[in-house]
């Protein structure tokens, strides 16, 4: 590989080279002023914002570069979209986390830490070679698992990262022993070139039911879904906020990027000629879509069935999104293009109404340093802005109008009834009922139950209050307006390596 | 010549003896073990893949999942660290304060 | 029997051993020691595939650098035996037992009885690939991306451990 080639694979990957640039700076920024987390906040945010003018400027490429190691397509495009955004936002909520601030000594690390998970989760996004795959996934792991280690004050934050970690290594071993099952039966570990190998149809059809089973622990790990969600509640409660925000979203989107391409183009017969049009069907052999199926319904009953119980509103954000898993993974259940780009709008709907909620959750717990449920009574009145906010948020994630969550349960479900599987719509609008309940038990006690003591008006600094807002209003906006985040979500289901 | 079956069931049985360890064992430590040793039978599955194929992408997979596994034991262990430091023990069923 | 042959089924045989070993030591040095031994096997089994440089590669990361941390941090914390093997042998601990046992009947029926590549013989060229000289080539052209990435990823690695372990206490 000469230089000429290296530098044209590299030109494309520019976003990420930036990101790169940024954490290295970070990096040196340390060596100057320790303890100025506004050097590192501005520094950040300056390069994850050219990072995403740049991204916008690949909408449409569609290339592989580095033999075939990663995949610089509308769809990986999409997610680092999604993923750089949530950086920025998790970026601006970190300045205000006092809970971040207060770890004077280490505030550096913390930024290079959130850089680097970005910067993993955006190859994770691209990565179209199992060795890619595994790496870039271990990459934002090991980051994520110092991250939600870091604080020092909360005692459960070494606890969390250590049930991380071994959860995490646990899944990742297992998600490797089916690389390497895979590797032996087709020869290769480019996902085209294993479909390609597996389509000729000499692979043992046991051997590769097993191994698609062992990759999915793997991607089951990381998007959380529910035989392995156990790290979830955990470490979502012993993490810092803005570290929890993150890993709900930013994480999980790439986790589910990563799983919906290396299904479709690993595991999809593009000869088939399926029942429905618009539906794929997997090789014969991989009997998996049962599998996924099964692993949705579970997700999403369990997760909302146990967010009824919580009582403190991280671990009950926790809950709801292993159950907002539980939802996309129908979407990807179905198997067709209209699947994916409801699975693709609902994380963008997801990214503003989740980081949304869980930036209330921080400033709350801010001020009156708790994040139990029964000490949002009176908030209504004590701070009307922040719980309107919080409402609309928690209304979003249960799919009501005419918020943007609708429109994403709504595309979910209509392409689950477009692929004529009607039963498991029905299953979701049934969980969304579930759903109701606990996030009406906050709306609840925000609004309509008085607190004994009364409680002086919060206030927060006009800089705090324009990032809700600009969560927010997405929140509502897309709610209205949406045909325009349809198309884009449309268009950029193109992957490399499929028709 | 030894058969490439032969290798695979001896990386099955140690793939095994790891998930067991990771299931059995309440020692953080010994839990971490256990991970080395699947990741180990999964060296020595892809190792024999690729002595057997003829094709060198196994081996190559073999030294990512090395880095991997030294940068995981790093980690991991400074985790243990500071959690003993924390709470005076390493084994996990004592780890309770977060619970459901 | 030839030599080869002899050869395997030794190292087999340790191997087995010593991961059952590590199991049921209540020792975590032991435990670890054993864990060792395993990885020396190994490393004479690569050699029998002809995997030379992996030989010594895993042999100096694994034995050398890995287990090193480990048994440094049991000697750190100054560990003692776990009380019992099993503490409470609950209800999910039958489970798992019962999951890994079934994990490996599957595999064996998998990989052993029901295999339909036959592969007897190693490929002739599998002397050639094992060398540092090819490994590395390919190392340094189709796989240059995956390689830089894992030089981040030790940097990651480095920070994160810093930052955990200088970690104070809190009272």
């Amino acid at each position: 590989m000469n230089t000429d080639i290296i530098i044209k694979n590299l030109s494309l990957l520019t976003p990420e080279l930036i990101v790169t640039g940024t954490l290295c700076f970070v990096l040196l920024g340390h060596a100057f002023d320790r303890k100025n987390s506004q050097l590192y906040v501005l520094l950040s945010f300056a390069g994850m914002l050219t990072a995403l003018f740049t991204l916008t400027s690949y909408i449409g490429v569609k290339s592989s570069v580095f033999s075939g190691m990663l995949n610089v397509d509308p769809f990986a495009t999409y997610f680092k979209i999604v993923i750089v955004f949530a950086t920025l936002v998790i970026l601006v909520m970190s300045r205000f986390s006092d809970e971040v601030n207060n770890e004077t000594e280490t505030v550096g690390e913390y930024y290079f830490l959130i850089l680097s998970m970005c910067l993993g989760m955006m190859f994770m996004v691209g990565a179209s070679n199992l060795i890619m795959m595994y790496l870039s996934l271990e990459m934002t792991g090991l980051t994520a698992y110092v991250a939600s280690g870091f604080t020092r004050k909360a005692k459960d934050s070494s606890e969390a990262s250590l049930k991380y970690l071994l959860y995490g290594a646990f899944s990742s071993g297992v998600m490797l022993y089916g690389i390497s099952l895979i590797y032996g039966l087709t020869g290769t570990l480019n996902i085209a070139g294993i479909n390609h190998v597996l389509l000729q149809g000499s692979a043992n059809g046991w051997a590769l039911s097993i191994a698609s089973i062992f990759i999915i622990v793997g991607f089951g790990y990381k998007i959380s879904a529910v035989p392995f969600h156990y790290w979830t509640p955990d470490v979502y409660e012993g993490a810092p906020v803005t570290i929890t925000a993150f890993l709900s979203v930013a994480s999980k989107a790439a986790g589910f990027a990563m799983m919906m391409r290396a299904f479709k183009v690993m595991f999809i017969d593009s000869s088939a000629v399926s029942v429905l049009a618009g539906t794929w069907t997997f090789i014969h052999g991989v009997q998996i879509q049962n599998v996924l199926i099964i692993l949705s319904v579970l997700t999403m009953t369990l997760g909302n069935l146990v967010a009824l119980w919580q009582d403190n509103m991280k671990r009950l954000l926790a809950y709801s999104s292993i159950a907002q898993a539980g939802y996309m993974l129908l979407g990807l259940a179905v198997l067709s293009n209209d699947g994916f780009a409801a699975v693709m709008i609902y994380f963008v709907v997801y990214l503003f109404m989740n980081l949304g909620a869980f930036y209330v959750v921080m400033l709350i717990s801010n001020k009156i340093n708790s994040e139990h449920i029964d000490k949002y009574k009176g908030l209504g009145r004590k701070s009307p802005f922040l719980s309107v906010a919080l409402a609309v948020f928690l209304i979003s994630l249960t799919g009501l109008p005419p918020t943007a969550g609708f429109i994403g349960k709504w595309m979910i479900f209509l392409s689950l009834i477009n692929a004529k599987m009607i039963a498991l719509a029905i299953i979701g609008v049934l969980n969304s009922v579930i759903s109701l309940y606990y996030y009406v038990r906050v709306i609840r006690n925000m609004f309509l139950r008085d607190e004994q003591e009364a409680g002086e008006r919060m206030t927060f600094p006009y800089a705090q209050q324009i990032l809700l807002l600009s969560l927010l209003i997405p929140t509502l906006y897309f709610g209205l307006f949406f045909n325009q985040l349809i198309e884009f979500a449309q268009f950029s289901v193109a992957m490399v390596g499929v028709k | 010549m030894i058969p490439l079956n032969y290798y695979l069931l001896l990386s099955a049985f140690m793939f095994c003896c790891g998930v067991l360890g990771v299931v059995v064992r309440r020692n953080a430590i010994v839990v971490f073990m256990s991970i080395e040793l699947m990741l180990n039978a999964v060296n020595l599955t892809l190792v024999a893949y690729s002595a057997f194929l003829g094709d060198v992408t196994g081996q190559m997979l073999v030294f990512f999942v090395m880095v991997v596994a030294a940068a995981e034991a790093a980690v991991g262990l400074a985790i243990i660290i500071s959690l003993f430091r924390n709470k005076q023990t390493v084994n996990v069923d004592e780890l309770n304060i977060l619970k459901w | 029997m030839t030599f080869e042959q002899s050869v395997f089924y030794v190292l087999a045989a340790v191997s087995i051993f010593s991961a059952v070993m590590m199991l049921l030591q209540r020792s975590p040095v032991n435990s670890a020691l054993y864990l060792i031994l395993n990885f020396f096997c190994l490393g004479g089994l690569y050699l029998t595939l002809n995997a030379q440089f992996i030989a010594v590669v895993h042999i100096s990361v694994y034995a050398g650098a890995i287990m090193v941390l480990f048994v440094f941090v049991i000697m750190l914390l100054n560990l003692g035996d776990e009380k019992r093997l099993r503490e409470h042998l609950g209800i999910r601990m039958y489970f798992g037992i019962a999951f890994s046992v079934a994990l490996l009947a599957e595999l064996l029926y998998i990989l052993g009885f029901s295999s339909a590549n036959a592969y007897v013989q190693q490929s002739p060229s599998a002397a050639e690939i094992g060398t540092v000289e090819y490994l590395g080539k390919v190392l340094f052209t189709k796989f240059l991306f995956p390689f830089e990435i894992t030089s981040f990823l030790l940097l990651a690695a480095i920070i994160g451990a810093v930052i955990l372990a200088k970690k104070k206490v809190v009272q």
